[in-house]
């Protein structure tokens, strides 16, 4: 009964203000660290010296408690904002938990002053709630005088410790548990989530730590319910706190059938993209020499060419099955990692060139792409354009494509054919269509001579994506090797011409000769190199460079970027290069940071992997401020690239 | 032998693990409420599947919270038993205390307790293991639960709107939005409430745990 008599003897009595003052179980100072009278900006800390076995709460306390009341009186022209809280520590009181502080806690208010103001007395009616085993509300009336008073150290250290910076942290709902997935240089011991917002999470369970390996941990917090949209809280990783906040369910929540939606849209988008258009092109012209035809022989080169593509996407998803299942890191265009692979679509590129220069005709094959009256009914030539137009798009990623193939391919198997075949659907859409409608072909221009012509323009776009490999050739090996590479040129054209002149014995021993040639110098292909290609107007990327960054509070644009990727290339240059770009970087004082995945690096396969991506061009940009970095879109021009940045 | 160490070595084991997961419940509402027995003030058990016929509304109590004196002192928490006895629900105050922490007393104190105050439940339950608070995840002095005739919980949480933080010992219990009074109405209907959770405030229960 006494204790109820002295916490309410202490809560009725108004005290007078001074500085510091005894509370009953603590003893509560304002501090300052305001250094000079000219100063508009600075702190005022409320000091709560605890007695030992007691404390005071954070904004949510958890299972029970109250945090305190701060009702200040200031002079016009001055603004007193509200506390930053400190880093508050777990309070078990089983079977319940609270959250808060004990000790010696120094609470930081920031205060602005009209400069034209006088600086004098600040007050503060601080009215907290202060437990042991049981609760006590006390209050203390306090007041400084700005003009006198002495800097106080303490408030510097405080601010220093607060939870300011962001972390970025990917999680998932399992069950009843939400795991947060977060990275940290540093090795981790132990971590503890505070939620902000009530009745969400099992306070008085345990959150369990595991590592995942490299620098990335998971914190697993268990949950009062499964539905949970939304997230904000502090993380306390070993002695520091970090602000975190996520909404869950968007990108990271992606549904199977958004994800083939996704698919479908980004197949259909792909057939415009710059490496897939002369191919597809071919196609189309082949159809119109076809107008006036048996519908049927229409529909059934509609539905080879489908055939091509669907088979070809399947063929991917299986591989990339397989290679994910010896857990390698994989993406999209990966296998233009491999110069050998580079090096063959750059012949396949020129050998198509030629042969459309030229009007050469084959017998059936890859040469039969724009087929002319003979060929009609070879029905494989149609399938092989549709293999080749999928090979050929590899280098590429359509808008929408990129989130869905990474949510492909880190999701579980059954998930990604599905998705791979969406693409395949969406890439060859147009022509089923034609297939079902084979009618509609007469909209296209009749056939006739211009075709000709214009099969003969498409050997350029040819030979100019020949030349762009050629680059992305060197780039990966060097000099020499490209040399090696122009030679294997010159002798598939050598080829191209016997075969097309000679006939009979002349012509297999041509081909043979080619072949050994070709096997001869790409056994002397240089191996790809394993490291970073540098650029010297943008800074290294490193899978810490992100949460050190944002320690800094420094605002940066990544690119994830490759030789091969002509759509990195292209935004390169119609956003990247420009000077309106540079100069807004510099003014901002924006660090650009460049991955350049030319080569093969596992380092930014997981820095892709950690915003659900496993292809570029992936462009991410944070300013202090933003709760979490933000992804820009996939296709970029100087006006979006500023107002996305802006 | 071994198979006998080894038995024996899990039976340990496992009921070790079983008294240190000792947690609170979290009951949902509009679902069946937790059945429970306890021993009232007089010495005599209650069952809360017997009252079932009845609404019936439990109140976590600690006489030496400051919260909880502060709805006594004030005549709220008189008040709204009142108003519930007088519509003919049961009126339980539980006290989850162990013994030797605040808010434990004997039955001779607690009846003392509720003549002093002019209270009206009509049983006060002692539940010095906390089986009963932990069975309803009761964190907080008062923490308020809302059973309808069925035995359905219909409300869990704080008494009135007023909530967490200091402006507590400020407010008037008269402006406040008192969740349990102003929601008898529905309970009597054996209805869905409005209002069906919210976050209880107070102290906290001081329940047995080692």
């Amino acid at each position: 009964m006494k204790k109820i008599f002295l916490a309410c003897s202490l809560f009725l009595c108004t005290l007078a203000a001074s500085n510091p003052v005894e509370t009953g179980h603590a003893r509560a100072s304002l501090i300052t660290n305001l250094q000079d009278s000219q100063q508009e900006s600075f702190y005022v800390g409320v000091r709560l010296e605890m007695q030992e076995g007691w404390h005071t709460y954070w904004e949510n306390p958890g299972d029970s408690g109250s945090p305190f009341e701060a009702r200040w009186s200031v002079d016009q022209g001055v603004i007193v904002e509200n506390v930053e809280w400190p880093t508050p520590v777990t309070i078990p009181y089983p079977p319940l938990m609270t959250f808060g502080y004990e000790g010696d806690v120094v609470f930081p208010f920031k205060v602005f002053r009209a400069i034209d103001s006088d600086l004098s007395s600040i007050s503060l009616d601080f009215d907290f709630l202060i437990c042991a085993d049981i609760c006590i509300p006390e209050k203390a009336s306090l007041s400084l005088d700005l003009s006198s008073a002495t800097p106080n150290s303490m408030v510097d250290a405080a601010i220093a410790k607060l939870p300011t910076n962001f972390l970025d942290t990917q999680s998932v709902v399992e069950g009843d548990n939400l795991k947060i997935r977060f990275n940290s240089p540093q090795s981790v011991t132990k971590a503890y989530f505070f939620p902000r917002q009530e009745n969400l999470f099992a306070y008085t369970a345990t959150q369990e730590l595991v590592s995942l390996g490299d620098d990335a941990y998971e914190l697993t917090v268990p949950m009062l319910n499964d539905e949970i949209a939304y997230f904000s809280g502090i993380l306390r990783i070993d002695d520091s706190g970090f602000q975190i906040e996520e909404e869950l369910g968007s990108a990271v929540g992606m549904s199977l059938w958004q994800a083939i939606l996704f698919a479908l849209i980004g197949g259909l988008i792909l057939n415009l993209m710059p490496c897939v258009f002369p191919v597809i092109s071919l196609k189309v012209l082949s159809f119109v020499s076809m107008g006036g035809d048996d519908n049927s022989k229409i529909r059934n080169h509609a539905l080879s060419f489908v055939g091509g593509v669907m088979s070809t996407f399947l063929s991917i998803a299986t591989a990339l099955i397989i290679i994910r299942s010896t857990g390698s890191m994989i993406g999209w265009g990966y296998q233009l990692q491999s110069p050998v692979v580079v090096g063959i679509l750059t012949l396949i590129m020129l050998g198509i060139g030629l042969v459309l220069l030229t009007n050469i005709n084959f017998a059936s094959g890859l040469t039969t792409i724009g087929s002319s009256v003979q060929s009609r009914n070879d029905y494989s030539g149609s399938f092989f354009t549709g293999v080749l137009a999928v090979v050929v798009a590899s280098p590429c990623t359509a808008p929408f494509m990129g989130a869905a193939i990474g949510y492909a391919l880190l999701q579980p198997s059954f998930a990604t054919l599905p998705i791979f075949l969406a693409l395949g659907l969406g890439f060859a859409g147009p022509y089923l269509l034609l297939a079902l409608k084979p009618e509609w072909i007469s909209a296209l221009p009749k056939p006739g001579a211009w075709m000709e012509t214009l099969k003969q323009f498409f050997a350029f776009p040819m030979i100019a994506t020949a030349l762009w490999l050629m680059w992305v050739f060197m780039v990966q090996t060097s000099g020499d090797a490209l040399i090696l590479l122009l030679i294997l040129g010159l002798i598939l054209g050598i080829a191209i011409w016997m075969i097309a002149t000679f006939k009979g014995r002349w012509k297999w021993i041509g081909m043979l000769a080619t072949l050994l040639a070709a096997v001869q110098i790409f056994n002397s292909l240089p191996e790809n190199t394993n490291g970073l290609v540098a650029d010297a107007s943008a800074e290294q990327w490193s899978l810490t460079i992100e949460s050190d960054l944002q320690a800094q509070n420094q605002a940066y644009l990544i690119n994830f970027t490759a030789a091969w990727c002509i759509t990195c290339q292209t935004n390169e240059k119609t956003a990247f290069a420009r000077d309106k770009v540079k100069e807004y970087i510099k003014e901002q004082n924006i660090t650009y940071i460049k991955a350049d995945w030319t080569n093969r690096n596992e380092e930014i396969a997981i820095g892709l992997a950690r915003y659900e991506r496993t292809g570029i061009p992936l462009y991410i940009f944070w300013k202090p401020g933003m709760p979490r970095s933000r992804i820009l879109p996939a296709v970029l021009t100087e006006d979006l690239l500023l107002n996305s940045i802006q | 032998m071994k198979l006998y160490l080894t038995l024996i070595t899990t039976c340990i084991l496992a009921t070790a693990s079983y008294a240190a997961n000792i947690k609170l419940q979290n009951p949902s509402v509009n679902a069946k409420a937790p059945n429970f027995t306890a021993v009232n003030s007089y010495g005599k058990t209650i069952k809360l599947s017997d009252l079932i016929g009845s609404p019936v509304i439990l109140e976590w109590t600690n006489h030496e919270c400051p919260y909880v004196f502060r709805h006594y002192n004030e005549n709220n928490m008189q008040n709204v038993q009142k108003i519930a006895r007088d519509a003919g629900v049961v009126w339980l105050s539980i006290i989850s205390s162990t013994p030797g922490d605040q808010g434990h007393v004997s039955p001779d104190t607690a009846n003392a307790l509720t003549d002093s105050r002019g209270a009206s439940p009509t049983h006060v339950l002692l539940d010095e293991s906390g089986e009963v608070g932990m069975l309803y995840g009761a964190k907080t002095t008062p923490h308020m639960y809302m059973i309808d005739a069925n035995g359905i919980l219909r409300y869990k949480g704080a008494i009135d709107d007023i909530g967490r933080g200091m402006q507590f010992f400020d407010a008037s219990f008269a402006e406040a939005k008192n969740y349990v009074s102003s929601q008898i109405d529905e309970l009597l209907a054996n209805q869905s409430l409005a209002i069906n959770s919210t976050t209880a405030y107070g102290c906290s229960v001081k329940y047995k745990y080692d």
